[in-house]
């Protein structure tokens, strides 16, 4: 199978910009990338989720085209996603027939289900019981299930994105062990990972992805060191853009201090200093529990050990109204659609909605009010609206994120958590936030920021703590030189000792 | 790109905003209609003012379900409560001997009560509010007949009858009521803090929460007010019809739903309108009009009612796919 050529475009970004992956029977094949290089709308073309702008898809020699992700399986192409996809209430073997059930008189015909499952099983030398409802399953075995699943419909070219993301090193080497396998049989295994040493131990090409554009395709993997795949990843070729510097009073009390927190969700031994006008990067790949860190702080998940101080005294944050109005610590969402903004609602009402206790008078609050508080911010935050009872649902990404910081500014915050501020954003307008952000903590707000943008992290923090596993690795003292901080960075992230 | 843009923006605006306007046009239309081909019968006085007279108890009643849907809930309760305050109401005077005012606030004071108890619970138990209202719809139904069997209370205070029953240059006195009410309440999501909490809970309770909102809380006020509306209904009952019993409320449930969803109001929550629901009553009360007038038979009342609102709530989902293709 290739694909050649592919470009994809969405609003304000360009995710692929004539990516390459070919792909030979018989290998595993490395997919790699770093956050928002373009790997999962590759994904998305090649299962036939998404249409290509662009390019073309080749499947021996014989060009196709996809209409919907049924059309690739049926070409032949499976993959298990990252999150799962089985309907827990089915047994096993009903979820591994679910696309391949027979059925005489129009009854299904559960012997031939089972057959079929018990098959596919074989061939992944797996030993599972059909007859188990899925929701009894460990995950590793739920996703043994999923790629049986694929065999099912006799998948030649077998995705597995991020598969050990939630195993256990035993569990990843058998999976690893089945993947082989699969390879022995002429099929062609695509693996996702961000664990290099993995890569490494399996895969036999690899293809690199960065800014939307292959630039290793198909190479075998076995002409790289761990160093040079680093390099290809981050690139070098990034312009730095330069903001004003800022200066930090290192003596200042710091606006917010954890010591040794550890949280609900499993953090363990987090501890941070964060002072005003400082603003602190938070880098970590999906899913290390930066987010989750953030909801701690708002009073969302429960903190269960250490200390939270702000402005020195002592915090207990019990819900997100303490945060908010007693700690002043605000939180600018990573997904702004379905946690920022009330879509339905007009501008105005989304900027007051923290203030409406303030701005009310006698629990009644005018709408001039609230149109003299949004209007303070058109300027401040370059918000484009054709005026405050525009509807928030009708503004583009950029400017809905910028309703999102502009409520939390109108709350008086000190303390801004701001998650993933320009996925989804295009270039120019992502220039004008971080000059934004900047001037933000160059007022004195103290910034927490969470970034899965290594440009971007780079560009702005001034340290950057780096999250593995719930757990804080490292920290780097950010002097915005691209070449050394990304590769610091990247190192702490891939570093071998595996918990 | 920005004209598309803008043509994209001026089309999910006004259809976002037409929805008053076209319920407007119809109400405007089906009156002209019913009064040209009766003959001006509708015309007449006695004509006019049942049509108002008839129209403050569904009013409030969609009201009462529209102040619920606001946050992304449901109110089974709202009929049947409704009947129990009417009742207690006639009981307060009749067996108890009750001035007539305290009995009407005693009402009031029992149906935000049990209100505040159906937020508590759907709050407490985070059970769903469908499935919390449809237990205590029951509860209440049975507590309708607890209070005096099936017998009717009639001849209670002449001076709230004659209030209920009168009017004021022709228009009717509850009907006003009504209209008051609704101005109370469209104050209320506009203005008042309290109001546009509740909607930004319905709207996007992540984004509530996060911005320092209780969405308990919202529940719990939306859930109360809806209590107190169907307390006013059931004094307008009182009030207007003269005799009650215990059967009142029955058929209130699936009107209380009806207006409101013509009216324009998501049930996902989050968006109200008082405007649209008023004026989907009125068309509501329109089609009942012409049963009487054209003397069709009863049932095809239900019939078309039904297909209103389904296909109201046909164009709603249209609406929403519109505005969710927006950028």
């Amino acid at each position: 199978m290739t694909a050649e050529g592919l470009v994809k475009v969405f609003p304000g970004v360009r995710a692929l910009d004539g990516a390459n992956l070919r792909l030979e029977a018989g290998t595993v094949h490395a997919l790699l990338g770093e956050n928002g290089a373009g790997k999962s709308t590759l994904i998305k073309i090649v299962t036939g989720v998404y249409r290509p702008d662009a390019g073309r898809i080749l499947i021996a020699g014989a060009e196709r085209h996809f209409s919907g992700p049924l059309d690739a399986q049926h070409a032949g192409i499976g993959v298990v996603h990252q999150e799962r996809n089985l309907i827990p209430a089915f047994s096993v073997a009903e979820n591994i027939a679910l696309q391949v059930v027979r059925s005489r008189f129009g009854f299904v015909d559960r012997a031939a289900m089972r057959d079929t499952a018990r098959d596919c099983l074989a061939q992944l030398d797996v030993d599972l019981r059909v007859d188990r409802p899925a929701s009894d399953l460990s995950v590793a075995q739920l996703q043994l299930v999923e790629i049986a699943k694929a065999l099912a419909v006799e998948s030649r070219v077998l995705l597995l994105d991020e598969p050990t993301a939630s195993l256990t090193p035993e569990e990843s080497e058998h999976l690893f062990a089945v993947v082989r396998r699969l390879r022995d049989q002429g099929r062609v295994v695509v693996l996702v990972s961000h664990k290099l040493e993995e890569v490494f131990a399996v895969a036999d090409t690899v293809t690199v992805l960065r800014d939307g554009r292959s630039v290793a395709e198909g190479a075998p993997l076995a002409g790289y060191t761990r160093g040079e795949i680093v390099d290809l990843m981050v690139g070098r070729a990034h312009a730095d853009i330069s903001l004003a510097a800022r200066t930090v009073d290192e003596t200042a009390v710091p606006a917010l201090e954890l010591v040794d927190v550890a949280t609900a969700s499993g953090h363990r031994d987090i501890s941070l200093t964060l002072r005003p006008g400082e603003i602190l990067g938070l880098y970590g790949l999906v899913g290390a529990g930066r987010s989750e860190l953030a909801r701690a702080l708002l009073g969302l998940d429960r903190i269960t050990a250490g200390t939270v101080r702000v402005h020195g005294a002592v915090a207990r944050i019990r819900n997100v109204g303490d945060a908010l109005h007693r700690y002043r610590i605000g939180y600018v969402t990573e997904n702004r659609k379905e946690e920022g903004v009330f879509l339905q609602q007009p501008v105005s009402r989304n900027v007051a909605v923290t203030v409406w206790r303030r701005l009310a008078r006698h629990g009644v609050v005018r709408d001039r009010a609230e149109d003299e508080l949004v209007n303070t911010y058109v300027d401040q935050l370059g918000l484009r609206i054709s005026g405050p009872r525009q509807l928030a649902g009708q503004l583009s990404g950029g400017n809905q994120q910028k309703l999102s910081l502009a409520k939390w500014l109108a709350a008086d915050c000190d303390i801004l958590v701001i998650d993933e501020p320009t996925v989804g954003i295009d270039v120019r307008t992502k220039a004008a936030f971080h000059e934004l952000i900047a001037g933000l903590a160059t007022s004195g707000l103290a910034i927490l920021l969470i970034s899965s943008d290594l440009p971007e992290m780079v560009t702005l923090a001034d340290r950057i703590l780096v999250m593995r596993d719930h757990a804080i690795t490292g920290e780097i003292d950010n002097d915005h030189r691209y070449d050394t901080v990304s590769q610091a960075v990247i190192r702490l992230i891939h570093s071998d000792t595996a918990a | 790109m920005t004209v598309l843009e803008r043509f994209d923006r001026a089309t999910i605006q006004t259809s976002l905003r037409s929805t008053e306007f076209t319920l407007a046009v119809l109400a405007a239309v089906g009156f002209t209609v019913l009064a040209s081909t009766t003959h001006g019968n509708l015309l007449t006085a006695d004509t006019l003012k049942a049509l108002f007279q008839f129209l403050a108890v569904p009013m409030v009643i969609g009201l009462a379900q529209m102040v619920v849907l606001g946050v992304g809930q449901m109110n089974l309760s709202v009929g049947v409560l409704t009947g129990f305050c009417s009742v207690i109401t006639a009981y307060l005077m009749v067996q108890s001997g009750w001035p007539a005012w305290l009995a009407v606030l005693a009402a009031l004071v029992v149906g935000l009560g049990v209100g505040t108890v159906n937020g508590l619970l759907v709050v407490l138990t985070r059970i769903n509010g469908f499935i919390v209202t449809l237990a205590t719809m029951t509860i209440i139904s049975g507590l309708r007949y607890g209070v005096h069997g099936t017998a009717t209370f009639q001849n209670y205070s002449p001076q709230l009858v004659r209030l209920g029953q009168g009017s004021v240059l022709g228009v009717p006195a509850i009907f006003i009521g009504a209209v008051i009410v609704a101005g109370l309440l469209a104050v209320f999501f506009r203005r008042m803090s309290a109001g546009r909490r509740l909607l930004a809970s319905g709207g996007n309770p992540l984004a509530a929460r996060l911005s320092g909102i209780s969405n308990d809380r919202s529940i719990v006020i939306a859930h109360a007010l809806s209590g107190l509306l169907a307390g006013v209904a059931g004094v307008f009952i009182v009030a207007s019809s003269g005799s009650v019993n215990a059967s009142i409320g029955d058929d209130l449930l699936l009107p209380s739903f009806a207006a409101p969803i013509i009216g324009g109001v998501a049930l996902a929550g989050g968006v109200v309108s008082v405007l649209g629901t008023c004026l989907a009553a009125f068309l509501i009360r329109l089609v009942d009009v012409a049963q009487a007038q054209y003397g069709i038979n009863p049932r095809w009342v239900d019939l078309i009612v039904g297909a209103v609102v389904l296909g109201a709530v046909l164009i709603s989902q249209l609406r929403s796919r519109v505005s969710g293709g927006s950028p």
